[in-house]
């Protein structure tokens, strides 16, 4: 059967079969002038579209057509599901947290995007370079990320039930948790509790570097272990013998409260003076610096303690701190020694001058020390002596830190469980037959104590980038608890009447605790005689940068010059140059300019150490050696290892010897030259000059011109720019009250995505920090004394390259000047670097063809060239090459790629961000707002920004301060950054 | 008796004939090349490739594999851009002022001297563009009209002016050198057996732009010739002139100098006399052009170098004057640095080689001596290289802020891109010498003296 059925296309079909056809054998229904047109030669030839045309129409759509079928980039980013409410893209968040590892303790704001945190800043204590730092290591892909038994990962829950199972195995021997100085209440708690529930359980605190002399003189004075606060601000007269308080002295920040007690516009300023033996950041910005070797420390505060009692003569050398200590109305005196009968002497001396009343409480104690070192020295023989049965460690090293770590490897071979709680698969726990990953901080909850009544929260920032665990959660699940320890810790706050919910955002919150609280008492003071000791001697430091080490994998830190030598990525013996001499050791510059320095080999009664690398340190107590801890890590990842050798076995020792051997040591100093030759970079005066005189030091050269002498802002062939209108951003930077401290470095680097260069970059003075804080030394040879003894200038000049051997140091940060009349501006072919109409100087990157003539011409060298392609590349393999380490960079400023220029552009990302919220709200900007990530790291706020149109400002009035300058003001460049004179406070300047 | 004036020596030594010329001449491009030239030709393309791998190396790692550094951040490159152009001014000079003051010596030298002038622009233009960070994006630098807004290159910066005060300078000397080509090639196009060698013959045809040698054609070249000598005069001056300003104009002690342009000038003319005698020393003697090129002629250059090496030295120490005359620290030290810090040894060599050695000239025994001359010519030229380096390194490497302070040292990408430019210079000087004319053998034979000095000789045998 033949199917006869039709489908109609439509009604019309049906309707009109005609019309359907005539519309379906016409592809246009409608007519077409194409006959028309092309019937008509005239109107052919008169219209527009000719062969070419078509040819050209033609062309473009096959271009088009072709360019539309390439495939474009797959750019791998996706959106959330389902918006999380206080997220906002391109908005941050802040979160209050602590930071705390057992040693660096900061009460931080983190910032996030997109829910991954990726800058520090203060909240309610200061931070430190290495808390500052503690942001990239918390994406260090090298950290322990799965629990591990014997070297193979395990699930947690069976980690838990076996260590359960050989916790209550123990019958008779001990059950051992060593950890850094908890300051916890809750963890503490928490151990009470596994204590409890385990027999012969012991807890241990000890500290990497130790301060039980201090702390048990205090025990024995006052009844309390604890270290006093010390008001530096309220002491007239500050009296440090070795003790580094503005570096890692304590762990604690006290550059604060140094500074606020030494503002020269109250007309009054703490004399500081530093008894030391190494060149220490507190020496470096002391009034008065006395050089010491360690041996005579404790007979010279003897003698300064008999002196003030009236039973001693003053030794020569301590004549000034005994009359300023006598003449003041409020002291402090502190020391670093490790005998506790020289910190008794110190107390009694605290006591005799009544600073205990003033200036040190004792009743305000902190808590970040409680380290027993004799602890650990006792486990370390109870675990060879086989009496251990099970260690836990948490977050501590002693395979490396320990003074002697093969004694405490061949205990723990006699342990039979060892259970290490870490970040890093380190020197311990590569050890441990467990390895429990810890949580960073920024991704766990806790609190902390660190001094009386203050309390603050830790949260977490981010989820858990690894299968970890937070030590208070192993505490809970091996005590047999609900593992839920932000449960735990909330109930135990809100239990005590806290209000939770406001704590947690504000990061802090306070609680009486109650202390017993002692009065002095008088002891037993030992007598230390004068003694020679004629053969060299060592005295131990730790680096502003890497600390005891414990960060040792973070690529910032090793690549922070330290303050004092500007080297990066070393330790190394420091010497003083005629000890040097004598030894016949020597610093040398190469053909590029870099330093080559000779090596030695150190031994020290059973201690051996061959070819470590030797500085020539200005201000090295003669006789004497300072070497700094932290180094020669051998597991902290690939960053930190193998870098610089390891001190810690010279801990307790006094006495080294060394000879030259063979070689020379590379060294990688972002600073060779340590003089101001002459200059006046750093303007200085002292404070009874400034007193009578608030612009003494400030000279201004005057220019002669037709108008008359004239300073020369005032002279110009230039036009000037609009300063008036809008904003004019300026930056002050105070000498007196930046101590050096390195901060804003770090800060910086984490906030414009600075990239790590490496040594090998940094040797070739290749650093891409956009600020740096220089430090210059003085010399015996100055100007003047060239003029007195009619000493030509070449020869003048030549010594004056030497630095003193007791030198008076200052620092300078110096980052772009952002300079109005910028010498980088006008030589750009291609106009890269512009300037703002706020007074910035501007850097494009895209624009950048990098012809380097710009950082060429810049007076203060400031321009920072990409010589290599920094990120995603293996050969820089510190974080910018992997996906976790990227996590770090800061959405709002551009990566750099190679070939262009780069510079501090004033933090310009924060400026717009500031200036948006401002325009929303409808309102002007804040004074206080205004914030580039240097001034508000400052804790010392010697760095201060702002808009010097707001005649309101800070830094309005700074500008037009006395004690205001330009950097070699001659130039005429008008830098938007300019200094404030630094103001000693020398006896007899 | 009457009296006879001397007659001046003439300018070509042999007792040539038009014809001698014209085959003399022609003979290095119609014969076949001698094992010297393919020994130095093959060293000259092992040293260009070794060169182009620097500097293929360079852009495709970075600026890194130089030596440079934060504060040193030019150092060969430039050094070796400012030198390869001063070479290429004797060449201007010889052509176009000389030629404006009617010295006839010059014919014999000009070709070759325009030539080396060509060829060191060419190697001098590689650096400013392989000295950027970003190489690819070179075309920055000119004033294209674009759509990304305002956009525009910055008129204000010396590096601009150098782009244009190079290109006119390469635009005109390439012209200039042409214009004189014509009737060589035209002489070479006309030797050629077509039967033979047609593509020769096609090729010279077309080089020779069909000039047939008529009146017309010579007016209009003699014309030309001077119109272009005209424009290629101040140029001589402005090219190192601006190439100065890349220096003086900045704020670094011991580049923001006035006295820049004139002595970069003449420093450009002393270092490019003693390449042109490097060079025509060496081809006289592989082609035989010794009656062409003659004593007279390098005794003549010599006493240029003498010349401009005591001004340059005079600039010299003008510079020391007034660094202790102005009283400003920083430039007292840039000057103090210079003779006596770390690079003192970069100093000397130079005012041993471009203040003291020139003085040597004064002597008439050295400066009509072929050998001591080549000698005194490498001296000029590396104490020339020297002085660049003083000028960049020394002042860079110790400014303003001593925390900045550093040194330099060359890496082997920097060497090689140097030997590399040599090498590269060589190998198109020597194809040159095997295809173009290298003395204007049109231009030579109106200074040949046929008639009146050919008659006196034969007075004279009698």
């Amino acid at each position: 059967m033949s199917n006869k059925k039709t489908y109609w296309k439509g009604v019309a079909q049906l309707e009109n079969k005609e019309f359907a056809n005539e519309i379906a054998s016409n592809e246009f229904s409608e007519h077409l002038p194409v006959n028309d047109f092309l019937k008509e030669k005239k109107t052919l030839e008169e219209s527009s579209t000719s062969r070419r045309d078509f040819l050209k129409f033609m062309g473009f759509t096959t271009a088009a057509a072709t360019l539309a079928a390439c495939e474009t980039p797959v750019v791998k980013s996706v959106p959330y599901l389902i918006k999380p409410d206080e997220i906002i893209p391109g908005v941050p968040n802040f979160y209050a947290t602590t930071i705390y590892d057992g040693r660096d303790y900061a009460s931080v704001l983190v910032k996030t995007r997109e829910g991954r945190p990726i800058k520090i800043e203060a909240n309610q204590s200061s931070t430190s370079a290495r808390s500052q730092a503690t942001i990239l290591s918390f994406y260090d892909s090298n950290r322990a990320k799965e629990p591990m038994f014997g070297g193979k990962s395990i699930s947690w829950s069976k980690l838990d039930k076996q260590i359960k199972q050989k916790l209550s195995q123990v019958k008779d021997k001990k059950i051992v948790l060593l950890t850094a100085s908890i300051i916890s209440e809750t963890t503490l708690d928490l151990i009470k509790k596994l204590s409890s529930k385990y027999s012969n359980f012991e807890h241990i605190m000890y500290d990497s570097v130790a301060y039980d002399a201090l702390l048990d003189a205090n025990l024995e004075s006052f009844g309390l272990r604890v270290a006093p606060k010390y008001h530096f601000d309220k002491s007239d007269v500050i009296v440090s013998f070795g003790a580094d308080f503005l570096g890692n002295w304590l762990s604690q920040d006290y550059s604060k409260d140094y500074v606020n007690g030494r503002n020269p516009k109250n007309g009054k300023m703490s004399r500081h003076f530093q008894i030391e033996t190494n060149m220490s950041l507190s020496g470096a910005n002391a009034d008065k610096r006395i050089q010491i070797k360690p041996s005579e420390q404790a007979y010279l505060i003897s003698n300064l303690y008999r002196a003030l009692i009236g039973t001693d003569q003053i030794d020569e050398r301590l004549k000034g701190v005994y009359q300023n200590l006598k003449k003041s109305k409020s002291s402090i005196v502190v020391t670093d020694s490790s005998n506790k009968d020289v910190q008794l002497i110190v107390n009694a001396i605290n006591h005799r001058l009544g600073n205990y009343k003033k200036t040190i409480s004792i009743d305000n104690p902190c808590f970040l020390k409680k380290g027993k070192t004799d602890d650990l020295k006792l486990l370390v023989n109870e675990m060879n002596s086989g009496n251990v049965q099970v260690l836990i460690t948490n977050g501590v090293n002693p395979v490396y830190n320990y003074e002697n770590s093969k004694k405490f490897v061949s205990g723990l071979n006699q342990v039979e469980t060892f259970i290490s709680c870490s970040l890093y698969n380190d020197e311990t726990s590569s050890l441990a037959d467990y390895l429990c990953p810890l949580h960073h901080n920024l991704e766990s909850w806790g609190d902390a104590n660190p001094s009386l009544n203050t309390y603050t929260l830790m949260q977490p920032t981010i989820a858990p980038l690894f299968d970890t665990r937070q030590f208070e959660t192993n505490l809970l699940s091996w005590s047999g608890e609900n593992n839920d320890f932000h449960k735990y810790l909330k109930s135990y706050w809100i239990n005590k009447g806290i209000n939770w919910n406001k704590a947690l955002h504000d990061g802090y919150f306070k609680f009486n605790q109650s202390i017993r609280t002692a009065n002095y008492r008088k002891s037993n003071l030992r007598n230390f005689e004068k003694v020679e000791v004629n053969r060299l001697e060592l005295c131990l430091y730790e680096k502003i940068g890497l600390g005891d080490g414990s960060l040792a994998n973070n690529p910032w830190l090793h690549e922070l010059p330290d303050p004092i030598t500007r080297t990066t990525w070393d330790n190394y013996v420091a010497i003083s140059a005629s000890t040097a001499r004598e030894y016949g050791l020597m610093n040398k510059t190469v053909a590029n300019g870099a330093l080559n320095g000779s090596l030695v080999n150190l031994k020290a009664d059973d201690v051996e150490l061959k070819n470590l690398p030797v500085i020539i340190q200005p201000g090295q107590a003669k006789g004497t050696i300072g070497i700094a801890l932290g180094y020669g890590r051998k597991k902290s990842g690939k960053v930190g290892d193998n870098v610089g050798f390891n001190a810690f076995p010279l801990i307790s020792k006094k006495y080294v010897d060394i000879e030259l051997a063979e070689g020379e040591h590379e060294f990688a100093c972002i600073q060779l030259h340590h003089t101001m030759m002459g200059r006046d970079m750093v303007k200085e005066t002292n404070l009874d000059k400034y007193i009578k005189n608030p612009s003494s030091g400030n000279y201004r050269e005057k220019y002669y011109t037709y108008k008359g002498k004239l300073p020369s802002d005032q002279v110009s062939l230039y036009e000037e720019h609009d300063l008036e209108t809008g904003h004019f951003w300026n930056l002050s930077i105070d000498l007196t009250s930046c101590t050096g401290c390195a901060e804003c470095v770090i800060a910086c680097q984490a906030e414009n995505n600075i990239p790590v260069v490496g040594k090998e970059e940094m040797r070739k003075s290749r650093d891409m920090h956009w600020m740096r804080i220089d430090r210059y030394y003085s010399s015996e040879m100055t100007k003047q004394s060239a003029k007195k003894q009619d000493i030509s200038s070449i020869k003048m000049y030549a010594q004056m390259e030497e630095p003193s051997e007791d030198p008076e140091v200052v620092f300078q940060p110096v980052m772009c000047q952002h300079c109005n009349h910028a010498p980088c501006e006008n030589v750009c072919p291609v106009a890269a670097t512009t300037h703002s109409n706020e007074g910035l100087n501007q850097m494009t990157y895209n624009r950048c063809i990098g012809t380097r003539y710009c950082a060429n011409n810049c007076p203060y060298k400031v321009r920072r060239f990409n010589w290599f392609l920094y990120s995603e590349n293996d050969k820089f393999d510190y974080h910018m090459n992997d996906d976790l380490g990227k996590m770090v960079l800061n959405p709002d400023v551009v990566v750099r790629s190679r070939g262009v220029i780069e510079k501090c552009s004033m933090c310009i990302q924060k400026i717009q961000a500031l200036k948006l919220e401002a325009k929303k709200k409808g309102e002007t900007i804040k004074d206080e707002d205004a914030q580039t990530v240097c001034s508000s790291a400052c804790s010392t706020n010697s760095i201060v920004f702002g808009d010097v149109t707001n005649k309101e400002s800070e830094v309005y009035k700074l500008r037009n301060d006395d004690r205001a300058y330009d950097l070699l003001d001659h130039l005429n460049v008008r830098p938007s950054v300019f200094y404030q004179t630094k103001v000693r406070n020398k006896q007899n300047a | 008796m009457h009296k006879e004036s001397r007659i001046r020596d003439p300018l070509i030594d042999g007792n040539k004939t038009f014809h001698d010329i014209t085959v003399e001449v022609a003979y290095p491009v119609e014969g076949k090349a001698n094992k010297y030239w393919w020994t130095l030709f093959g060293l000259s393309v092992i040293l260009m490739l070794w060169g182009f791998g620097c500097i293929a190396y360079t852009i495709g790692t970075g600026i890194g594999v130089w030596g440079l550094n934060k504060t040193i951040n030019w150092a060969w490159d430039i050094t070796n851009f400012v030198w390869w152009i001063g070479i290429g001014h004797a060449g201007t000079l010889i052509s176009a002022v000389l030629l404006l003051f009617r010295q006839k010596w010059r014919m014999a030298i000009n070709r070759s001297a325009e030539a080396m002038t060509i060829f060191g622009v060419i190697q001098a233009g590689l650096f400013p563009l392989i000295h950027m960070g970003r190489p690819w994006l070179a075309y920055w630098v000119f004033p294209i009209p674009n759509q990304y807004g305002s956009l525009w290159v910055n008129f204000n910066s010396p590096l601009l002016w150098d782009v244009f005060a190079i290109s006119t300078y390469l635009t005109v000397s390439t012209v200039f050198w042409y214009i004189g080509l014509i009737p060589d090639f035209a002489m070479i196009r006309d030797r050629v057996n077509e039967k033979i060698n047609p593509l020769k013959k096609k090729l010279y045809s077309l080089l020779s732009f069909g000039w047939s040698g008529r009146a017309k054609h010579w007016q209009r070249f003699e014309e030309v010739s001077l119109v272009l000598a005209g424009l290629a005069t101040p140029l001589v001056f402005s090219v190192h002139s601006i190439v100065s300003m890349d220096f003086a104009t900045s704020v670094i002690p011991g580049w923001h100098t006035t006295i820049f342009p004139p002595y970069f000038v003449l420093g450009a003319l002393f270092s490019g006399f003693a390449m042109v005698e490097t060079l025509l020393i060496i081809v006289r003697k592989v082609v035989n052009m010794e009656a062409y090129i003659t004593i007279k002629h390098i005794e003549y250059m010599n006493v240029i170098i003498l010349f401009t090496g005591s001004m340059v030295g005079i600039a010299y120490i003008t510079e020391l004057f007034m660094a202790w005359y102005s009283g400003v620290e920083f430039e007292q030290y840039a000057f103090l640095n210079r003779a006596t810090g770390p690079y003192w040894w970069a100093y000397a060599s130079m005012m041993t080689c471009n203040v003291v050695i020139p003085q040597l000239y004064w002597i008439y025994k050295i400066r009509t001596n072929i050998i001591a001359t080549f000698v005194l010519s490498i001296f000029v030229n590396i104490g020339m290289w020297f002085e660049r380096f003083v000028i960049i390194v020394t002042s860079l490497h110790r400014d303003f802020l001593p925390s900045s302070w550093t040194m330099f040292s060359p890496t082997f990408v920097d060497i090689g891109i140097f030997l590399g430019t040599i090498g590269f210079f060589f190998v198109l000087f020597l194809m040159y010498a095997r295809t173009f004319p290298v003395v204007a053998q049109a231009e030579m034979k109106t200074i040949l003296k046929s008639s009146g000095s050919e008659f006196k000789k034969i007075d004279n045998e009698q």
